[in-house]
């Protein structure tokens, strides 16, 4: 079976087409449709067969504090929209859902009730705006994600759900301390249609933990990793790794027994181009 | 062991495990029973909170854990601050303003350097996440500030920090600045002209006394 091909980097495309530091992406939902529009055509064109929407801050908690109070509607409902208006060929459009940005006790003092609530806010107005489907990304908090799994899964549109991990003397494990393998089951069955990792880590190291976690998880795998490590440069921040080494690392990570693969933080159309020719390659293997 | 000593390692203990209640309690005791502030804090926080970093290092730790021992050694703290101000009223260390930059919402590694400054014997003052450049400099100058400490958690944010380089720079204003932030590192800290980084809470509180820490005599 051929590996599906997710998109690459939103966030930092968006910032190298000029968003402002400390400015939230969402914004661009309302005053640049067209810039979020040429990048999921771009991913696209390098033959993505789904992007995610312009939403990762999107759920009310986070678009409080971003000066988009209340707007939550509206702004998901805006980049479903333009993500719509990129798939007309037919490629699927991923309601993305990233983390609320409000820590659970002992961190803080946010309830799973709270993040619930409005992680069913968001996911409704992404439903509602006609998402394919509901993508969670990037949770460090086993407990988080599966409020996020719990709230998309009433809307009745597919799930996929997505954590951060690193490697740790000890294992893999999110900052949180929630291991790999046993969270990913924990995703799985509270219902999660797919479950994978993204970000914080290198295509290499990503291929490691898909060897690790294939063997044990029943429903499709993703691994979209970073461009390599970040570097930080006068100008600002860049990735290390290659295209071309990215997209060896797509070849291992398919292998191994991702379904589903992609790129995170760094990763450009350039990088899906070549991760889409690599899949090509192994499906005919 | 004295009983001073045993009094030590509960507290070191009660660090250890992040029990606030425990330490504050085990505080409100040493004073009670005559033990100078800056013993029990040398003696007992400190190498409780020493050893939390260590379990971190060694993937024994993880967020959740390191942060509440360094809410136990605040509890603590708040029992013991005014006993050492007392005992030595120019014991401050250095006046520090902390913040995370605009646009940013992260808390918690700021906190934690926040809660460790003070608990190492600087005067601080935490101004919360996402704070303007305009707003660092204020508060910098209001509060007399040594030293200002910014965070950065994004790639996205990061720029604020040479923002506020600059303006510190033509503020004319004494304050020293000390970056951080998990993407941030020492070449960007040098490029943007930052006075310190540190990557992690503990190493920031040798950073701070590096870059302006006083002597009690001072």
């Amino acid at each position: 079976m051929r590996a599906v091909l997710l998109d690459g980097g939103l966030g930092s495309m968006l910032i190298a087409a000029g968003l402002e530091a400390g400015r939230a992406p969402e914004w661009w939902n309302f005053e640049h449709p067209e810039r979020i529009e040429a990048v999921h055509r771009a991913y696209l064109e390098a033959g993505s067969d789904l992007v995610h929407t312009n939403t990762f801050g999107a759920n009310p908690l986070r678009l409080a504090t971003a000066g988009l109070a209340g707007r939550c509607r509206e702004v998901n409902g805006a980049a479903v929209e333009i993500a719509r208006r990129a798939c007309e060929g037919g490629a699927l459009v991923a309601g993305d859902v990233g983390p609320t940005g409000h820590m659970l006790p002992p961190l803080g003092t946010t309830t799973v009730d709270q993040l619930q609530r409005a992680f069913r806010e968001q996911a409704e107005a992404l439903a509602e705006a006609g998402a394919d489907l509901i993508s969670i990304e990037t949770m460090s908090d086993l407990r988080e994600a599966l409020a996020a799994v719990e709230a998309a899964r009433a809307t009745s549109l597919a799930v996929h759900v997505s954590m951060t991990f690193e490697r740790r003397r000890r294992g893999v494990f999110t900052i949180m301390g929630d291991p790999l393998v046993p969270s990913l089951i924990a995703l799985a069955e509270a219902g999660a249609d797919a479950v994978g990792f993204n970000c914080s880590v290198t295509s290499a190291e990503m291929a490691t933990m898909v060897r690790e976690a294939a063997p044990f998880i029943r429903v499709p795998l993703s691994a979209q990793p970073n461009a390599g490590q970040p570097r930080v440069t006068p100008e600002g921040v860049a990735y290390d790794a290659s295209p071309e080494a990215f997209a060896r690392d797509v070849a291992a990570m398919v292998e191994a027994g991702a379904a589903m693969v992609g790129g995170c933080c760094g990763t450009t159309p350039e990088f899906i181009r070549q991760a889409r020719a690599t899949i090509e390659r192994v499906a005919k293997r | 062991m004295t009983d001073r000593q045993v009094l030590f390692s509960a507290l070191r203990v009660a660090v250890l495990d992040g029990d606030d209640a425990a330490a504050g309690r085990l505080a409100t005791q040493a004073l009670a029973e005559g033990v100078p502030a800056l013993e029990a804090i040398e003696q007992g926080l400190v190498p409780g909170i020493r050893q939390a970093g260590q379990r971190w290092e060694e993937g024994e730790y993880f967020l959740p854990e390191l942060v509440t021992a360094a809410q136990a050694m605040k509890a603590a703290m708040m029992v013991l601050q005014p006993a050492l101000d007392r005992d030595d009223p120019s014991s401050s260390l250095g006046r520090v303003v902390i913040g995370t930059v605009e646009g940013d919402i992260h808390d918690i590694g700021k906190t934690l350097v926040g809660t460790l400054l003070s608990a190492s014997g600087f005067t601080v003052s935490d101004e919360g996440a996402s704070v303007p450049v305009a707003r660092f400099v204020a508060r910098a100058q209001e509060f007399g500030a040594d030293l200002v400490c910014a965070s950065a958690l994004l790639t996205t944010t990061m720029p604020k920090q040479r923002e506020l380089a600059a303006a510190l720079k033509g503020s004319g204003l004494r304050a020293k600045l000390m970056v951080g932030g998990a993407p941030v590192n020492k070449g960007w800290a040098d490029a943007i002209g930052a006075d310190g980084y540190a990557d992690n809470a503990l190493a920031a509180v040798a950073v701070a006394r590096e870059l302006v820490g006083r002597g009690a005599t001072d």
